[in-house]
C-alpha cells in the first residue's frame, strides 16, 4: 500500500482512510444528536405548555400553526426523534465513529479490509441522512406513524397525508445499505486483518463488541430492508402486503407480518447498539481501575450468548397482539434467559473495579455511570419480558423510561466516554476535564431524573405518545411530575451545549496530548498523533492481552503495552 | 474548599432528586385502583420483580459506592493484579448464572405462564357470560351487544352509543375485537388490561369488573392524529341497571354520535359492522 500526498478532496472529503471516515461519522452523528435532541426538547415543551407557541423556533418552523404544536406535528416529532436518535445519531456515533476509528487501530491493521467500500458506506449514509432531513421540508411534514411505522397507519389507509412516509422508508433503506456495507467491512477486517499474535482472545473487548454488533447488522438489517420495501410498495404502488381489515378493498395482507419482520430486526437492533457499549465499558473500566478485565473470557462468552439469543426473542414486543400463550411462553423464556449472560458480565464489571486503583478521569465517570444506568435499564426489562406484567406496562411511559435507560442513557454515556477517551488520539488534544466533569454530573443527574420518573408515571398508568396526557382523568394527578420531567429534560439539553463548547474549543485550543495520556495498553496508544494513512510503520507483533495493568513483576510503570512481553514468572 | 463544594453538590443533588416526586405528591410507585377480579395477578408479578430488582440493583449500587471510596487511586495504593479467571471465579460465575435462572427466570416464567394459561386465556363459558364485540376506528370506540338471541350478526344486535361501554358488575365479560382501519389498543388502567386490535385479526380477551363506577378507556397504540382523544368510558353497574340501559338502546341506534358514524359511511360499512362470534372462546 502506498499513501502519497493527497489533495484536500481525497484527504478530507472522499477519503478512504478509516480514521478520517471515523471523524466524518463523528461530526455527522453529533449533528443528528443535536437535531434529535432539539426535537426531544420540543416534545417535552408540549407536555408542559399545551397549545403555547414553541419559543425561538416555533414560528419559523411551523408558520401555518403560528408556532403552536398540533397533534399531527407532535406525531411527526415523536416519529422523527425516535428514528433520528436510533439510526442517525447512535449508529454513526458508535459503529460509525468509534468502530471505524478504533477497530483497525486496536487490532493492528493498516486500514479496513475494503477502504473504498468504507468510503462508499459513509456517503450512502450521508445521502440517507439528507433524504430524512429533506422530508422535514415537505409541506405535509415528515412521517408521523411512529418510529416503528406500523401499517396500516403507515400506508395510505392510515390517513396521514403526503410523502413523508415514503421518504422515511427510502432514507431507512439507504441507511440499511450503508450499514450492511459497513458490517461486511467490519466482519472481514476483524477476521482477516488482525496483526500477528492478535488472537481472538487477545482482542480488546471493544473490538469484540463492534464485531458481534456487525455480525448482527449483516444478518438482520437485510430483513428490515426487505420489509420496508414491501411497505414502500404498499405506499406507492397500491399493493396490500400489510393492509387488512374493513378498509382493505381486497382482503390480502397481514399487518402482523410487518410487526414480526420489524421486530425480528428491531430486537437485534437494540443489541447492535448496546454490544459496542458493553465492550467499551469493559475496556475502560479495566484501564481506569488499573486492573486486567475481570473474567475476560466469561465476558466474551456472555456477549456471544446475547448475540445468539438476540435473534430469538423478538416476540416479546408483540405479547398483546393476541399472541397465543404457548408462543408467549417460549418468547418469555428465551427473553428471560438473557438475564443470565447479562448478570455475568455485570459481575465481571464489578470484579474489574474490585481491589483496583480507580482513577476518576472524565471517561471513567461516564463509564461508571453506565454500570448504574444500564443496571436500571436492564433490570426494568424484566417487567416487559414477562407476558402478564407486559399486559399492563406495554406501550406505557414505563416502556419509554426503560428503553431510554438502555438506549439513550447507556449509549450516549458510552458515546461521551468514548469521545473524551479517544479525543486525544483523534485530534491530538485533550478535552477540558473541568467542563467535562460538570457536563457529566449535570447530565447524569438530569437524565436519571427524567428517565426514572418516566418509569414512575408509566407505573402509574400513563400510556405513551400522548399529545395532551391531561385528557385522561387518571393521568391528571401525574401532570406535575410530567412537568418536572420536562424541566429536567431542558436542563439536560442545555448542558449538552457545554459539551459542544468543550468539544469545539478543545479541537483548536485544547491542551496538547502526549502519545498515551490515559496510560492504556491497547495498540492505538502506541502511535503518535497524527497517525499517518496506513497507521503502523513496520510490522506490529502482539505479545500480550489487552489489559495488562499493575502486573506485580513489571517494575517502573503499571501497564504493559500489547506489543511488549509479559515478565517471566 | 473542594471538599465542601463536593458536599454541597451532593446534598443539592439529593434534594433535587427527591423534590420531583414530592412536588407531585408521589413518594411511592402508585398503581391506579384495581377494579378487576384478576388484576392482582398482574400486580403480584410486578411486585415480585420489584423485589428482585431492588435487591439486584441495591447490590450493584452498594458495590459501586463502596469501591469508589475504598479503591480510589491515591498515593501508596496499588491495584491488585487479578484476571478473575481462576477456578473459583468460574465457579462463582456458574453459581450466579444458576441463581439468576432458578430464583428469577423460572419463578417469573412459572408465575406468569400459570396466570396466562389458567386465567387470562381461559375464557369463561356459560349463560352468565356477557359477550361484547368492539370495533375501534380512527378515533372512537364502537361496542356491539348480541341482543336477545345471544348471537352476533343477527337482526337484534345492539350497537351502543359511540365510546360508551356498559358492563354489569361481577360478571365475566368476554370481548372480541377487530379494528376498522389501523392498529388500536384497548387499554383500561383500572382493569390492568391492554389488548391490541390488529386489522384482519379478531383478538379475544376477558375481564370481570368488581366495582361499580365509570372508568376511562384509552387507545394505547399510536393510531394517527386523534390518538390522544380516542377516549371511551366503561360504566360498571348493577345487572338491573345494565339491562335497563341495554333495553333503552333498542336495535336501531339513533343517538347523536351515531349520526356522525352513519354519515361517515355512505356505503353503510360502519352501521353493518360485526362478525360471527369466533368459536375458540365460546
Amino acid at each position: 500500500m502506498s499513501h502519497q500526498q493527497q489533495s484536500f478532496w481525497t484527504k478530507y472529503i472522499f477519503s478512504t482512510d478509516h480514521k478520517t471516515i471515523g471523524k466524518q461519522y463523528l461530526f455527522f452523528g453529533l449533528f443528528f444528536l443535536l437535531w434529535g435532541g432539539l426535537q426531544a426538547m420540543v416534545i417535552r415543551w408540549q407536555q408542559i405548555y399545551i397549545g403555547v407557541e414553541v419559543p425561538l423556533v416555533g414560528k419559523l418552523i411551523w408558520p401555518d400553526s403560528g408556532g403552536i404544536l398540533t397533534p399531527d406535528i407532535y406525531n411527526q416529532l415523536i416519529t422523527m426523534h425516535g428514528t433520528i436518535m436510533l439510526f442517525w445519531a447512535i449508529t454513526p456515533l458508535l459503529t460509525g465513529a468509534f468502530g471505524n476509528f478504533v477497530v483497525p487501530l486496536q487490532i493492528g491493521a493498516r486500514d479496513m479490509a475494503f477502504p473504498v467500500l468504507n468510503m462508499l458506506s459513509f456517503w450512502v449514509f450521508f445521502l440517507s441522512g439528507g433524504v430524512l432531513l429533506g422530508s422535514h421540508f415537505l409541506k405535509t411534514g415528515p412521517s408521523a406513524s411512529g418510529w416503528t411505522a406500523y401499517p396500516p397507519l403507515s400506508t395510505p389507509v392510515g390517513g396521514i397525508p403526503g410523502w413523508g412516509q415514503t421518504m422515511w422508508i427510502l432514507s431507512l433503506v439507504l441507511m440499511g445499505v450503508a450499514v450492511i456495507l459497513g458490517a461486511i467491512n467490519f466482519v472481514t477486517t476483524v477476521i482477516r486483518l488482525r496483526a500477528p499474535g492478535m488472537g481472538f482472545f487477545k482482542m480488546p473487548l471493544t473490538v469484540w463488541g463492534f464485531w458481534l454488533s456487525s455480525i448482527l447488522n449483516a444478518v438482520f438489517v437485510p430483513i428490515i430492508a426487505a420489509g420496508l420495501i414491501f411497505l414502500l410498495l404498499d405506499n406507492v404502488l397500491g399493493t396490500q402486503f400489510f393492509i387488512a381489515g374493513s378498509k382493505a378493498t381486497v382482503k390480502g395482507g397481514d399487518p402482523l407480518l410487518y410487526q414480526h419482520v420489524f421486530w425480528l430486526f428491531g430486537h437485534p437492533e437494540v443489541y447492535i447498539l448496546i454490544l459496542p457499549v458493553w465492550g467499551i465499558v469493559s475496556d475502560l473500566l479495566a484501564t481506569f481501575s488499573r486492573k486486567p478485565a475481570f473474567g475476560y473470557k466469561a465476558t466474551v462468552v456472555s456477549m456471544c450468548t446475547v448475540t445468539a439469543l438476540s435473534g430469538l426473542v423478538w416476540g416479546h414486543h408483540m405479547y398483546v397482539t393476541g399472541m397465543s400463550p404457548l408462543l408467549g411462553k417460549s418468547f418469555m423464556f428465551l427473553t428471560l434467559l438473557i438475564s443470565i449472560p447479562t448478570s455475568i458480565f455485570f459481575l465481571n464489571w464489578i470484579g474489574t473495579m474490585w481491589k483496583g486503583s480507580l482513577r476518576f478521569d472524565v471517561p471513567m465517570l461516564f463509564t461508571m455511570s453506565i454500570v448504574f444506568v444500564f443496571g436500571l435499564g436492564g433490570l426494568t426489562g424484566l417487567y416487559l419480558a414477562t407476558v402478564t406484567s407486559d399486559m399492563y406496562l406495554h406501550d406505557s411511559m414505563f416502556l419509554v423510561g426503560h428503553f431510554h435507560y438502555t438506549l439513550a442513557a447507556s449509549v450516549f454515556m458510552a458515546s461521551f466516554a468514548g469521545i473524551y477517551f479517544w479525543f486525544p488520539k483523534m485530534f491530538g488534544r485533550l478535552m477540558d476535564p473541568l467542563l467535562g466533569k460538570i457536563h457529566f454530573w449535570v447530565s447524569f443527574l438530569c437524565l436519571n431524573y427524567v428517565f426514572f420518573n418516566m418509569i414512575v408515571v408509566g407505573y402509574a398508568g400513563q400510556h405513551r405518545r400522548l399529545f395532551d396526557p391531561a385528557v385522561y382523568d387518571f393521568i391528571k394527578p401525574l401532570m406535575p411530575l410530567n412537568k418536572m420531567i420536562s424541566m429536567f429534560a431542558f436542563a439536560l439539553g442545555l448542558v449538552q451545549l457545554l459539551f459542544f463548547f468543550n468539544f469545539f474549543r478543545s479541537l483548536f485550543r485544547g491542551k496538547k496530548a502526549d502519545r498515551n495520556p490515559w496510560k492504556a495498553a491497547t495498540l492505538e496508544w502506541t502511535l503518535d498523533h497524527p497517525i499517518p494513512h496506513g497507521n503502523f510503520q513496520g510490522e506490529v507483533v502482539v505479545k500480550t492481552g489487552p489489559h495488562e495493568y499493575s502486573h506485580p513483576d513489571f517494575k517502573g510503570r503499571d501497564w504493559i503495552a500489547q506489543t511488549e512481553e509479559l515478565p517471566k514468572q | 474548599m473542594a471538599r465542601y463544594l463536593k458536599i454541597i453538590f451532593i446534598s443539592a443533588a439529593a434534594a433535587v432528586f427527591l423534590m420531583g416526586p414530592a412536588h407531585a405528591g408521589i413518594w411511592y410507585l402508585p398503581f391506579p385502583e384495581d377494579i378487576s377480579l384478576n388484576g392482582w395477578r398482574i400486580d403480584r408479578v410486578i411486585k415480585y420483580i420489584d423485589v428482585v430488582i431492588t435487591i439486584a440493583f441495591g447490590l450493584v449500587l452498594a458495590a459501586l459506592i463502596y469501591f469508589i471510596f475504598r479503591y480510589r487511586a491515591r498515593p501508596g495504593h496499588r491495584a491488585v493484579y487479578d484476571r478473575g479467571d481462576r477456578p473459583v471465579n468460574i465457579l462463582a460465575t456458574v453459581c450466579l448464572g444458576l441463581l439468576v435462572f432458578f430464583s428469577i427466570d423460572l419463578v417469573i416464567e412459572k408465575m406468569s405462564f400459570h396466570d396466562l394459561k389458567e386465567v387470562f386465556w381461559n375464557f369463561p363459558r356459560g349463560a352468565n357470560v356477557l359477550k361484547v364485540e368492539i370495533m375501534p376506528q380512527q378515533f372512537a370506540w364502537n361496542f356491539r351487544y348480541a341482543g336477545g338471541d345471544g348471537e352476533f350478526s343477527t337482526e337484534d344486535d345492539i350497537v351502543a352509543p359511540l365510546n360508551q361501554m356498559h358492563v354489569p358488575v361481577d360478571t365475566p365479560v368476554v370481548v372480541q375485537m377487530a379494528p376498522y382501519d389501523v392498529v388500536h389498543a384497548f387499554y383500561v388502567a383500572n382493569l390492568r388490561i391492554k389488548q391490541d386490535a390488529v386489522p384482519g385479526t379478531v383478538t379475544t380477551f376477558w375481564f370481570q369488573a368488581t366495582k361499580k363506577g365509570v372508568y376511562e378507556i384509552a387507545c394505547s397504540a399510536l393510531c394517527g392524529i386523534g390518538h390522544t382523544n380516542m377516549r371511551g368510558f366503561l360504566t360498571v353497574e348493577s345487572r338491573e341497571d345494565f339491562q335497563r340501559w341495554l333495553a333503552g338502546l333498542g336495535t336501531e341506534t339513533s343517538s347523536e354520535e351515531d349520526v356522525w358514524a352513519a354519515e361517515e359511511t355512505a356505503g353503510g360499512i360502519l352501521t353493518k359492522w360485526g362478525w360471527k362470534w369466533q368459536a375458540k372462546s365460546q
